[in-house]
């Protein structure tokens, strides 16, 4: 299966209709400390949303995905996947014989204690490396047939990483580093602009456009990063460990956020965590020990208290 | 992603980066600057030495006395060569010798010695040559800018040099004005053309009375035999035939007891030329030396960057950056360095051209016109030059950070 099929059947069964449109307010972010911005209204620039209109790429039925009635086909599936880390003389498993489906729409949850093997298999959901033994079907194709530059091009259209240490470029200010995905995807600059106000506007970060990284405060880069994250509207969005470096607060705003994500605009998301808190946003919680699935456990209804 | 993407990114690693790589950009200016200053050198020396061969007879041909190499025996009146054996002299019979040799235009015996000279009260010392004023003027290419050259007739005149007649004494000397040599009075024909050389202070008087004006001049004894062959083609042949000629009569067997010299103007000519070029490429490959240290230095500090961005490169990658793109931020980025490199470069290259009149000059034995600038196809070869150093050094780096594996790139701290 050609490449491009791969990525044109991931977004039209996906439910990624013209994206965000229901998180206009994001008033839980304005909620944070720090941001008691100046802006006007930011709703009036939401609507002018760039990824909305006969040009965008994207717009799709919201039912479409469900229609199409391929829920059983998974978006991932890892099937007895092994990694193995060469240490001097010795072999390393940080992962045994993990088998895995991911479907759209999920909010999943690994959960699993420090050095148990979660980042090794997030590097894998995400393309980031490949397997030692096993196999990773993304979309039905095995990853590990496919070369760099394809591989970097499912990277950069289909999933949006977020990271525990943020990973923001230092020498690019905020709105650069959100408009990056879109420079790799030679996107016209003139969208491209107006796709990162959008996200900006949504993170509640219009007024730091300008600002380094270092300038920013934790929750302010991890905003960035969940801005730089949504630029090229992918359907998966990956999650390391992303409250990790914040406070609880900050944390459970961004939790909300990918919530939302999930629950209005159909985005699957995978965080990876050692934190229990999490859990309540989960559709599905994996449980992961010593490189293996423990249990998987299925939750029909995810709904944190407070959220409505 | 887009050239334009490379050259933001490049640009934004280049504006942000640590005093520490500015200071190799160093290296690469010092290494453009020597090379460029050399080249500009190179460039006017050839020009000067041009010049002044297209001024030269290249039909002349220097028979002098002792065995000495071609390069070190200058042709023409005032050969101050350093003649090892001067016990053997050049004669009359030397000059009867060579007169059926074919191909000859002229021939003439010169004296030559340096004398006390006085004009109004005051003296100076000055380099005399005896001519033979039957010849000579068909011989030399000399001009004077009034007077006249010297005629048959002539005996205790003089010819002199521009030098000498504004300039060594405090009375400018005019034609028909008489000056004193060794006490004998000699009146002045004719006032040359300052051509920027020796003959600028010279005085030149027929051999006749040369000979009793220079100490230890004898009559029929010469310091060079002057041959003019009738064409630059023939000078080979005529200088073979004179050496074989002069060895004959000089009774002179094998090569090693030659007696005398053969020089042709255009055998120095040739030589001087190539001692230019060879000089500019001994230089250029000492200030590519340099270039290469100031390469290195690229090298270098690319090397700490790639591994200083190894995160950021893993980043990149995550969120869709192939290998091809790290690879061409990063050679961008040191074309970039290599080009600014290049631009200070070049400006110190230009300041370099500007000190090196005066060693040119002295190098050159002569004054003044020393047009040494920084042409714009100078300029624009220490930029590229600057640029490829750039891009060469950067490219092993660049290629490392291009194959870093995502993952391992994300994992570094
Ligand atoms: N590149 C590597 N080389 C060697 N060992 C590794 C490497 N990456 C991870 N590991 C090991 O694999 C195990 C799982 O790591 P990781 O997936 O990062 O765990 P987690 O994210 O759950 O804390 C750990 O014991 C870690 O030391
Ligand atoms: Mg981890």
């Amino acid at each position: 299966m050609a490449l491009t099929e791969i990525i044109e059947i991931f977004k039209t069964k996906l439910n990624v209709s013209g994206i965000l449109n229901s998180l206009d307010k994001a008033a839980d972010f304005y909620g944070e400390s720090d941001i008691y911005s100046e802006m006007d209204d930011p709703g009036e620039t939401i609507k002018n949303n760039p990824y909305n209109g006969p040009g965008g790429a994207f717009v799709k039925n919201v039912d479409a995905g469900k229609l199409s009635g391929k829920k059983e086909v998974p978006l991932i599936k890892l099937t007895d996947v092994w990694k193995t880390y060469q240490m001097g003389e010795s072999e390393f498993a940080a992962l045994r014989g993990v088998n895995l489906e991911i479907y759209e729409g999920e909010f999943l949850v690994v959960l699993g204690p420090s050095g148990s093997g979660k980042s090794t298999l997030m590097n894998l959901l995400g393309c980031l490396d490949l397997p030692s033994k096993g196999t990773v079907f993304l979309n039905s194709s095995d990853i590990s047939e496919l070369d760099e530059s394809e591989l970097a091009r499912i990277r950069g259209q289909m999933i949006g990483f977020i990271f525990q240490s943020f990973n923001l470029i230092p020498t690019l200010n905020t709105q650069e580093n959100v408009l990056l995905p879109l420079e790799f995807l030679e996107e016209d600059a003139r969208t491209a602009r107006e796709k990162a106000a959008y996200l900006l506007e949504i993170v509640g970060l219009s007024d730091k456009k300008y600002n380094l990284p270092s300038q920013l405060s934790g929750g302010q880069r991890q905003r960035v990063a969940i801005a730089r994250s949504l630029a090229v509207n992918p359907p998966v969005i990956l999650a390391d460990e992303p409250t990790g470096n914040l406070d609880s607060k900050t944390g459970n705003y961004i939790l909300e956020f990918l919530y939302g994500l999930n629950k209005k605009e159909g985005k699957t998301i995978i965080i990876v965590t050692h934190d229990l808190e999490l859990v309540k946003y989960a559709t599905r919680i994996v449980y992961i020990r010593d490189g293996q699935i423990e249990k998987i456990e299925e939750y029909t209804q995810n709904k944190p208290e407070g959220m409505i | 992603m887009r050239n334009s993407t490379y050259v933001k990114m490049a640009l934004n690693m280049l504006l942000h980066s640590k005093l520490r790589s500015w200071l190799t950009i160093i290296g690469i200016v010092i290494g453009v600057g020597a090379v460029v200053g050399i080249l500009s050198l190179g460039d006017a020396m050839e020009e000067q030495v041009q010049s002044r061969l297209a001024e030269m007879d290249l039909t002349k041909i220097a028979i002098s006395p002792g065995y000495t190499r071609a390069m070190s025996n200058m042709p023409g009146p005032h050969g101050e060569g350093g003649n090892t054996a001067k016990d053997s002299e050049l004669t009359d019979d030397d000059i009867d010798a060579l007169q059926g040799v074919e191909g000859i235009q002229h021939i003439a015996g010169e004296i030559s010695g340096s004398e006390e000279v006085d004009y109004a009260g005051e003296n100076a010392t000055l380099s005399i040559t005896g001519v033979d004023p039957q010849v000579w003027k068909y011989m030399t290419t000399l001009e004077t800018q009034s007077g006249r050259l010297l005629e048959p007739a002539d005996k205790y005149v003089a010819v002199i040099g521009s030098d000498v007649a504004s300039g060594i004494y405090d009375q400018d000397i005019g034609i028909n004005q008489v000056i004193k040599i060794k006490g004998k009075s000699v009146r002045v024909v004719g006032i040359l053309t300052e051509e920027g050389g020796f003959g600028d202070s010279s005085v030149y008087i027929p051999i006749d009375g040369a000979v009793s004006l220079i100490e230890d001049a004898e009559e029929g004894v010469f310091d060079t035999i002057m041959v003019k062959a009738q064409s630059e083609d023939l000078v080979d042949t005529v200088m073979e035939d004179i050496t074989d000629k002069l060895m004959i009569s000089r009774h002179i067997v094998r090569e090693d007891d030659m007696d005398f010299s053969v020089t042709a103007s255009k055998s120095m000519a040739e030589s001087v030329t190539e001692m230019t070029s060879s000089m500019t490429l001994f230089l250029g490959a000492i200030a590519a030396v340099s270039l290469i240290v100031g390469a290195v230095g690229i090298a270098n500090t690319m090397f700490t960057s790639v591994l200083e961005k190894t995160k950021e490169i893993g980043t990149m990658k995550a969120i869709g950056a192939r290998n091809r793109d790290i690879l061409m931020i990063f050679i961008f980025n040191s074309a970039m360095v290599g080009f600014v490199g290049g631009i200070f470069g070049v400006m110190l290259g230009a300041f370099i051209s500007t000190l090196f009149p005066m060693l040119g000059m002295t190098m050159m034995r002569s004054e003044g016109d020393t047009g040494i600038f920084l042409s714009p196809r100078l300029m624009l070869f220490g930029l590229v030059l600057a640029v490829v150093i750039g891009v060469v050094s950067g490219a092993i780096p660049a290629y490392r950070a291009s194959k870093l594996k995502p993952v391992d790139a994300l994992r570094y701290e």
